[in-house]
């Protein structure tokens, strides 16, 4: 039970982890990026690759190093970066809308045949394992308190992206970022490079994507093409449709009730014999019947976006710039003519 | 020479049905202003219903309507129950899109419940393959191209001669405009859609009779290359994307015969993204669409 | 007077069309420069080429001595040229405060790292002595107690006040205006013409597209006129009156302010 406990847990901040980076491009910047999943999957491909040491036949993979996990998982981020570099370049430029958006689909279907077709890349459809407890060695630590260990450095990973999300998000460049999501027009006519901004927010959560797909890496012990599918990404935003896109807090309610709480609420249905797939698939029903509805009804979500809110009474100055409030929903009647 | 013209004859076979499915497509498109994501499920489901039928001992052209029926079905009750209320609700373009795709999620994972996941295949016979000028086809294959123009024949005679057809283009052009002129565009719109998805639907039927197996994901996965032909000929132009049907599956088809059939849809995509960098609105039509122009 | 924008021979076709031909004029510094003209005059293209939003087939567009023309919008407006549109372009999600705020651009503060570390002491005072002229910018416009409002829920008037609230704020050299008055009740009028008087304070010039006469009359100190795409007239509204071609262009006499109501 407990060891249930800790795995969901795991899966929970490595998805927040994952929710976090996408919310960045399209809560923050408003691009609806199909392609996400392609930068969390590179990001765990590219860990295996560097940790479990050179392929032996008939695996074929490249690369084949042995480093250190945490050295992995970094560089392992920056390959991801670099593949959201080259595709947020091309798809960026001119594109916008549901163009952009067909546009990255290609872009990740892309990848996935290739990881699936191309054996020598990452050994094909039968992909790469053998990434057993990450620095457990290094620590000492057996296989019955290896999983609290590797929550422990989940959680931890979480923490410092939800610290350094929060800081840009209350910072110039989150608000700079919003202007673009709003308005480009008028942002550009502000001075703001839209092609620049959106670039280096595109890059940014597809580098915290490739994070979290290191650390997804890390909690399978395996990957391969059955493990991440483009359409995994629609389950990220429904998550933080429904959590609150463009909230940090939100993002991760999200996370907490379409990924766990889903898993949790189907966990207990009969498995039917000969129908293995029922709970996964009637999972993907609610996800793709929620999205809908809260597209329609409640597109800001459960926890909507806070904007910044001056309470100076006298509104005069003199005083730092107050706590934030969340500005909810439809017109506010303040009389103002 | 030889072996081009046989490709060639394999590759008309793909762009018939290539090319009535982004017709289907197209015309989604042109009356509500929506890409439609889930429109692979319709094609889906018509091969589904068209297996159904089989199962019961039905022929091959009781499945072919039962495939169309049953995508017309689906189209209809997507229209209607999701598409058509974000459209007056005001709802812009990518937020539907993405409505669609949580309803080809929907779609997909209710054929898997019902059917499994795994892939299943019609149990009606091809036919031997016979010479037709330089080309080689079975009579399965000859039925797909002969019913293919057929339909686009109709279709065309219907768009450009019938009052339903002017009506249709109307509300294509200016949906406004066309609603103050006493035309019901929503109820336009919905018989088109239905239109479509009795055209998709049988796209279904002849594409798994074409592969020989489908599984709930068919749809999905080569409406992604619909969309490549769609984009390619022009959102919302029914010549254009025809034209982009044939052209894209003939291509393939080469491209499937000179180098590898698993890298299609890698291919498609490279041509989609190709097409979209340099004339985003489609390449029949005219104007290069900068962000800002 | 010093020219601060200059525009030399402009073209640009669209298909067949040719929107502006050989479009030349200067606005001096220090003045309100209004642009008028008929519909299809070709205005609304001319300021677009002016601000990078269109690429010219020729010409050349001089401001404050260096060629902008085929320069990207954001390149432009750093040099100090901020343009509006003829439909208000507020960002409807932000609260109007943080719309002000947005008008001050300043590379090194929404810089990336930078926005990660923090800011430093030093930054933090200039944020909040930027914050206080953005209140008393809002208090100026009487916009004040919606300052914590979702942009978008404002109405036409005060979204355009809004704008000019922002440019305002923003301190351009040049500020062209894109029919400002389109859509605005008239008593709100007054108050736009007092803003802009107050711009030309604030040491920012300004250039009016505007079909509402009796307001050009009221504010410019220069007028061009455009039609067919090129420039018939320039002067000051008073001698355009009486000049022929201008007449012509609009198909008789042209208001007054004196006759006009209110």
């Amino acid at each position: 039970m407990i060891d249930y406990l800790v795995s969901i847990l795991t899966e929970g901040a490595i998805f927040a982890i994952l929710a976090l980076g996408l919310n960045i491009v399209w809560g923050w910047s408003g691009d609806f990026d199909l392609a996400y999943y392609g930068y969390v999957a590179l990001g765990a491909y590219m860990t295996m690759v560097l940790t479990i040491g050179k392929a032996t036949a008939p695996t074929e993979y490249i690369l084949g190093l042995t480093l250190p996990f945490p050295v992995a998982v970094i560089l392992a981020t920056i390959s991801a970066m670099l593949l959201a570099l080259i595709v947020g370049a091309i798809a960026l430029r001119h594109l916008r809308g549901i163009y952009f958006s067909i546009v990255t689909l290609g872009a990740v279907y892309v990848l996935y045949i290739f990881a699936s077709q191309f054996v020598p890349l990452f050994n094909g459809y039968n992909g790469l394992s053998g990434l057993f407890d990450p620095m457990g060695d290094f620590f000492g630590l057996d296989f019955t308190t290896y999983p609290y260990f590797y929550l422990g450095v989940c959680v931890l990973v979480l923490v410092i992206v939800v610290v350094g999300v929060t800081r840009l998000n209350g910072s110039r460049f989150g608000l700079a970022l919003r202007s673009l999501r709003e308005d480009e027009r008028a942002a550009a006519v502000f001075g703001r490079d839209i092609y620049l901004m959106k670039l280096k927010a595109y890059v940014l959560g597809a580098g915290i994507g490739g994070l979290g797909g290191g650390l997804f890496a890390g909690y399978l012990s395996a990957f391969n093409p059955s493990a991440w599918s483009p359409v995994e990404t629609i389950i990220l935003y429904a998550a933080i449709l429904v959590g609150g896109r463009g909230s940090t807090r939100g993002v991760v309610l999200g996370v907490a009730v379409m990924v766990l709480g889903l898993q949790e609420a189907t966990r207990y249905l009969p498995e039917f014999a000969g129908h293995p797939t029922f709970a996964p698939a009637l999972r993907l029903i609610l996800t793709g019947i929620v999205l809908v509805l809260f597209i329609r009804f409640r597109p800001q979500g459960l926890l909507p976006e806070r904007r910044m809110r001056d309470k100076d009474p006298t509104g005069k100055g003199g005083v730092a710039v107050a706590v934030e409030q969340p500005i909810v929903g439809p017109a506010l009647d303040t009389g103002v003519a | 020479m030889h072996q081009a013209l046989l490709t060639l004859g394999f590759g008309l076979v793909a762009a018939a049905i290539l090319a009535l499915s982004a017709l289907a497509f197209t015309l989604e498109y042109s009356v509500t202003n929506v890409a439609n994501l889930s429109h692979g499920e319709i094609l889906t489901v018509g091969a589904y219903c068209a297996y159904l039928v089989q199962q019961h001992g039905g022929g091959v052209i009781l499945s072919a309507v039962a495939a169309a029926a049953g995508g017309g079905a689906l189209a209809l009750a997507v229209h209607n129950g999701v598409v058509d209320r974000f459209v007056r609700k005001g709802i812009g373009g990518l937020p539907t899109f993405i409505a669609t795709l949580g309803v080809s999620l929907v779609i997909q994972n209710i054929l898997v419940i019902i059917f499994g996941a795994s892939n299943l295949g019609y149990p009606v016979p091809q036919g031997p393959p016979r010479n037709i000028g330089p080309f080689l086809w079975t009579d399965t294959e000859i039925q797909i191209i002969v019913s293919a123009v057929a339909i686009a024949a109709l279709l065309y005679v219907i768009i450009q001669h019938t009052r339903f057809g002017k009506s249709l283009r109307a509300v294509s052009q200016n949906r406004s405009l066309a609603s103050v002129s006493g035309i019901n565009a929503h109820r336009v719109a919905a018989l088109t859609w239905l239109l479509a998805g009795l055209i998709a639907g049988y796209a279904g039927f002849i594409l798994a009779e074409s592969v020989g197996t489908f599984s709930p994901y068919s749809g999905f996965t080569f409406f992604l290359i619909t969309l490549t032909a769609a984009v390619a000929g022009g959102l919302g132009n029914a010549w254009g994307t025809l034209v982009g049907g044939v052209i894209v599956g003939i291509a393939l088809e080469f491209f499937g015969g000179y180098v590898s059939a698993s890298y299609n849809l890698a291919f498609a995509f490279a041509i989609l993204s190709l097409v979209i960098l340099v004339r985003p609105r489609g390449l029949f039509v005219g104007g290069r669409r900068s962000v800002f122009e | 007077m010093t020219a601060l924008l200059e525009v030399h021979d402009l073209h640009k076709h669209f298909g067949g069309v040719q929107a502006v031909t050989a479009c030349s004029f200067t606005a001096a510094e220090g003045q309100i420069t209004g642009l008028i003209g008929p519909n299809g005059a070709g205005k609304s293209t001319a300021i677009d080429l002016i601000s990078g939003f269109k690429l010219p087939d020729s010409g050349t567009v001089v401001f404050e001595g260096d060629q902008v023309q085929g320069k990207a919008p954001h390149r432009i407006s750093r040099m100090g040229l901020i343009r509006t549109f003829q439909t208000p372009r507020e960002w409807p999600s932000l609260t109007v405060l943080e719309n002000l705020i947005l008008a001050c651009f300043n590379a090194r503060r929404e810089g990336f790292w930078r926005s990660l570390r923090g800011p430093t002491r030093a930054e933090k005072k200039r944020a909040q002595e930027e914050l206080n002229r953005a209140r008393a910018v809002l208090e100026e416009f009487g916009l004040l107690e919606l300052r914590n409002e979702r942009a978008g829920n404002l109405s036409g008037g005060q979204k355009r006040l809004l704008e000019f609230a922002r440019i305002r704020m923003a301190e351009p050299r040049l500020v062209i205006l894109d029919e400002p008055m389109g859509g605005v009740n008239p008593v709100l009028g007054e108050r736009m013409a007092t803003a802009v008087l107050a711009f030309i304070t604030a040491g920012t010039s300004v250039i009016i597209v505007e079909h509402n006469l009796p307001f050009i009359e009221r504010v410019t100190d220069q007028v061009v006129v455009m039609a067919e795409g090129t420039v018939i007239a320039e002067g000051p509204f008073d001698q355009l009156r009486n000049n022929q071609a201008v007449v012509d262009a609009y198909l008789g006499e042209m208001p007054s302010y004196d006759d006009a109501d209110a």
